[in-house]
């Protein structure tokens, strides 16, 4: 566990360098999707949930789904830098067979809560876990973080009603609100409408924030939960954390270059945190 | 096979504590002994059966085994993608339970149809297929479904099917020899052995005796069996309530041409067309020819002397 917000800024800029060189050695896209993330997937692993990276199975942890899978690099990225498996395998990143496909197998990394890969599940799925749990009075938490573009997704509102109707108080939702989807704005895409607004009107506990200000990330998580008796959201609004990269639907697509990659690293002043084969 | 399958799962829910049952908004009145003994252990999910299916693999994935239940059409096409990534991709013990499958809804029109259902879960890697005949198929096939560790898919009928009496108890996988016969042999999945077993009543008068297996387990398909019967009979009848597509028609051509057998084969089943007019199932049994006396009639013209 990392307390201070200075401390996960950093490991913040280590995992966002670490995501770019496996997105260049993996010859994957999706990088924005997994950049966007970073902050809020360091706070919640380095500061908030309860996993044992070595014994990723006890059944006390709290469970943790990445709903959008194609933002996979990032949670590879930390779950190595924790100790889940060794890092020398971030560089298999893609590649046929191993155990880190572009998209989350739960065959290929059994410490996954689940797969991911087809979006709008993993809330309803994370609904199930927390049902079961409440019916062991378990005291774990369960966290599900989803792309803005996912909120398209009818199940997801099905999944938020059913999660308020079974006052799922231990669910903490998380939309990664990047702006950007497949192949366009996510808020023209949902009618320029707050999603915050809608969580609050399914009757959840719900917050905005910078999704890049740590301190305001920890501070909501610190309030978690948002209102007694209800399941919570917290939105952050996010961006690549590249400046090259940063509001161009573009990089949801484009695999770095060479020079993308040395251009990256050198403005993040971060290098990846696994060897790396030149 | 509803009341039938509401009381097992009460019966099961007794003997595990990990069994869980959700509906998705269906069953009125069918499941108030169950919600009167095990409230926490009844979720209505509500008009939701995307996020039922979820939910369900979310409780296997905590060590729960969940039974999901809708009207059959509802269960199968609809959350077909939860079902297919959530369930049968993890492989959970999850058991999708289809009322009112094929065309026991025919009068309710195109959107209650689910002569589908059987050829959806098939298409799952994984996923064991069952359609029993008669409650008490329906009662012992639940029991041994949720024994297995993968995901299952139950098609039940509506209430007050009549049973029958076989040679051979239910055995999951097993195709279920109803009674034996010489020359050809009769075919059946879910509630077709029942129009069989009036064939069969009425041919026994003019020496006609075909075998009858009901094939409640269209998968695993029991090959076994079909190897047996291949060698010993002239001429196979499968009779289904199901589209020609991914039925136990097709599950057994497949394996004919696969082995090289040689045994005639008639399908007797709905064609494949959306079925229009709200007919009842007798009046699709006629117009379709696939009840009690297309198979009659079947029977005799193949057991006739060239």
């Amino acid at each position: 566990m990392i307390a201070s917000a200075k401390q996960l800024e950093e490991r913040a800029c280590s995992i966002r360098a670490t995501c770019i060189q496996m997105a260049h050695d993996g010859k994957e896209g999706h990088l924005c999707s997994a950049l966007s993330p970073v902050d809020v997937l360091v706070a919640l692993f380095y500061s908030f949930l309860n996993i044992e990276p070595k014994t990723p199975k006890q059944e006390n942890r709290d469970r943790f789904i990445l709903s959008k899978g194609h933002g996979c690099a990032s949670l590879y990225a930390i779950m190595a830098d924790q100790g889940f498996f060794p890092k020398e395998k971030l560089s298999e990143y893609n590649r046929a067979g191993a155990m880190l496909p572009n998209h989350p197998c739960l065959h290929a990394l059994p410490s996954l809560e689940m797969s991911s890969g087809s979006l709008g599940h993993g809330l309803g799925v994370g609904t199930g876990m927390a049902y079961g749990l409440q019916l062991r009075n378990s005291g774990a938490r369960v966290v599900v973080l989803a792309g803005d573009g996912e909120c398209n997704e009818g199940s997801i509102w099905e999944s938020a009603a059913f999660a308020a109707a079974h006052r799922m108080e231990k669910l903490l939702f998380l939309v990664d609100y990047n702006g950007i989807q497949a192949v366009g704005r996510s808020d023209e895409i949902m009618g320029f409408t707050s999603l915050e607004d809608k969580f609050r009107s399914f009757g959840w506990g719900a917050t905005t924030v910078d999704g890049h200000d740590m301190e305001a990330i920890l501070a909501a998580l610190g309030r978690f939960p948002f209102k007694p008796g209800s399941p919570s959201a917290i939105i952050a609004k996010t961006r690549t954390g590249v400046s090259f990269m940063e509001n161009d639907v573009l990089w949801h697509y484009r695999k770095p270059s060479v020079e993308d990659l040395q251009r990256s690293l050198t403005e993040l002043g971060a290098q990846p945190i696994h060897r790396t084969t030149p | 096979m509803r009341r039938a399958f509401a009381n097992t799962l009460c019966a099961l829910a007794e003997q595990d504590q990990r069994l869980i049952f959700l509906t998705g908004d269906l069953g009125f009145q069918v499941f108030d002994e169950f919600i009167k003994r095990f409230p926490s252990r009844y979720i209505n999910a509500g008009i939701a059966e995307a996020q039922m299916v979820c939910a369900a693999a979310g409780l296997a994935l905590e060590g729960y085994r969940p039974v999901v239940y809708s009207i059959a059409s509802f269960m199968t096409a609809r959350p077909f993608e939860q079902i297919r990534f959530c369930v049968a991709y993890s492989h959970l013990p999850v058991v999708v339970v289809g009322a009112g499958g094929g065309f026991t809804y025919s009068v309710s029109g195109v959107s209650h149809h689910a002569g589908d259902d059987l050829a959806l879960m098939s298409l799952l890697p994984g996923m064991t297929v069952v359609a029993p005949g008669d409650p008490h198929e329906a009662e012992l096939l639940l029991k041994q479904l949720l024994r297995i560790d993968g995901p299952s898919y139950l098609r039940i009928g509506k209430f007050g099917e009549p049973t029958f009496q076989a040679e051979a108890p239910p055995v999951l996988g097993q195709a279920r020899l109803v009674c034996r016969g010489d020359r050809i042999a009769v075919l059946t999945t879910g509630d077709m052995v029942t129009e069989a077993l009036r064939a069969l009543e009425e041919l026994r008068a003019e020496n006609i005796t075909p075998w009858l297996y009901q094939f409640h387990t269209i998968k695993p398909l029991d090959t076994g069996t079909l190897d047996l019967l291949a060698k010993q009979v002239e001429a196979v009848i499968i009779v289904e309530d199901a589209l020609p597509a991914g039925g136990l028609g097709a599950a057994v051509t497949t394996w004919m041409s696969a082995t090289l057998s040689h045994p005639r084969l008639v399908r007797l089943g709905p064609p494949d067309e959306f079925v229009l007019g709200n007919p009842t199932r007798d009046t699709m049994f006629l117009r379709y020819h696939y009840g009690c006396a297309a198979i009659a009639e079947t029977c005799r013209r193949l057991s006739a002397k060239p």
